[in-house]
């Protein structure tokens, strides 16, 4: 019960959200870095996707300390998704047709799902409803 | 080829999944350097999936594939329950996965 209370507590502070929101952020600059390395073998985007591969699970597993494991992936790797799809026609020679788009957003809404699905948290509260 | 780069790229991030549990907040070495090893692995596989995959459809697949697969070796190996609304996100990626190639969109 004490601890339960303080995980709300804790939840309830925008720090970690930052944090997540950031390790999304970093994510997205990964997904970039690793398509715009063309297999690695241009120095700069690989650099930058090994950089943005260690500040996101940095960041990423700072904030799954005081967020619930199964929220945290969900959004983190719903930002991650998103951002890569809207963002990858802006720096590459990409297109987002709306079919893609469609399909896209299936895809991420499954796994943003399973992740939610996962969540200690929610099962607990659906066990233990609230008055 | 890109869809087996893919395949193997899942293979590691389903990896880098588990042990990153296991390395409760990267405070165990072993699981950490686990971790970041099946990640850098599967960074470069990945990297080769996007000489032929758009970015947003690759890594899309990628990071939903996987996270399928995390839940699929976790019900198999690690005693997790398989819940129905588990079941139905896995049934949602593959749908998405297939319509996005059939369609065309991949």
């Amino acid at each position: 019960m004490t601890t339960a209370t303080n995980t709300e507590k804790t939840e309830k502070k925008a720090g970690p959200w930052l944090v997540l929101l950031l390790a999304g952020v970093f994510e997205v600059g990964y997904a970039l870095s690793v398509g715009g390395s063309e297999g690695f073998t241009v120095l700069g985007w690989s650099v930058s996707a090994f950089v943005f591969f260690l500040l996101t699970l940095f960041c990423l597993s700072v904030a799954l300390k005081a967020i619930d494991v199964g929220i945290g992936y969900a959004v983190w790797a719903g930002i991650g998704a998103v951002g890569a799809a809207l963002l990858g026609p802006v720096f590459f020679d990409e297109v987002l047709t709306p079919v893609r788009a469609f399909w896209l957003a299936v895809i991420i809404g499954g796994v943003v799902w399973i992740k939610l699905a996962d969540s200690p948290r929610i099962e607990r509260a659906r066990a233990e409803p609230t008055p | 080829m890109s869809w087996l780069y893919l395949g193997i790229a899942v293979i590691f991030e389903i990896a880098v999944g588990i042990f990153a549990s296991k390395a409760q907040g990267f405070t165990k070495l072993g699981w950490t350097l686990g971790t970041l090893a099946s990640g850098a692995v599967g960074t470069l596989f990945l990297g080769l999936a996007l000489l032929t995959f758009d970015v947003g459809v690759g890594y899309a697949i990628w990071t939903s594939v996987s996270g399928v697969g995390i839940v699929l070796v976790g019900a198999l190996f690690l005693n997790q329950r398989l819940t129905w609304k588990k079941t139905v996100g896995i049934a949602v990626v593959i749908g998405g996965v297939v319509g996005l190639q059939l369609s065309g969109a991949a």
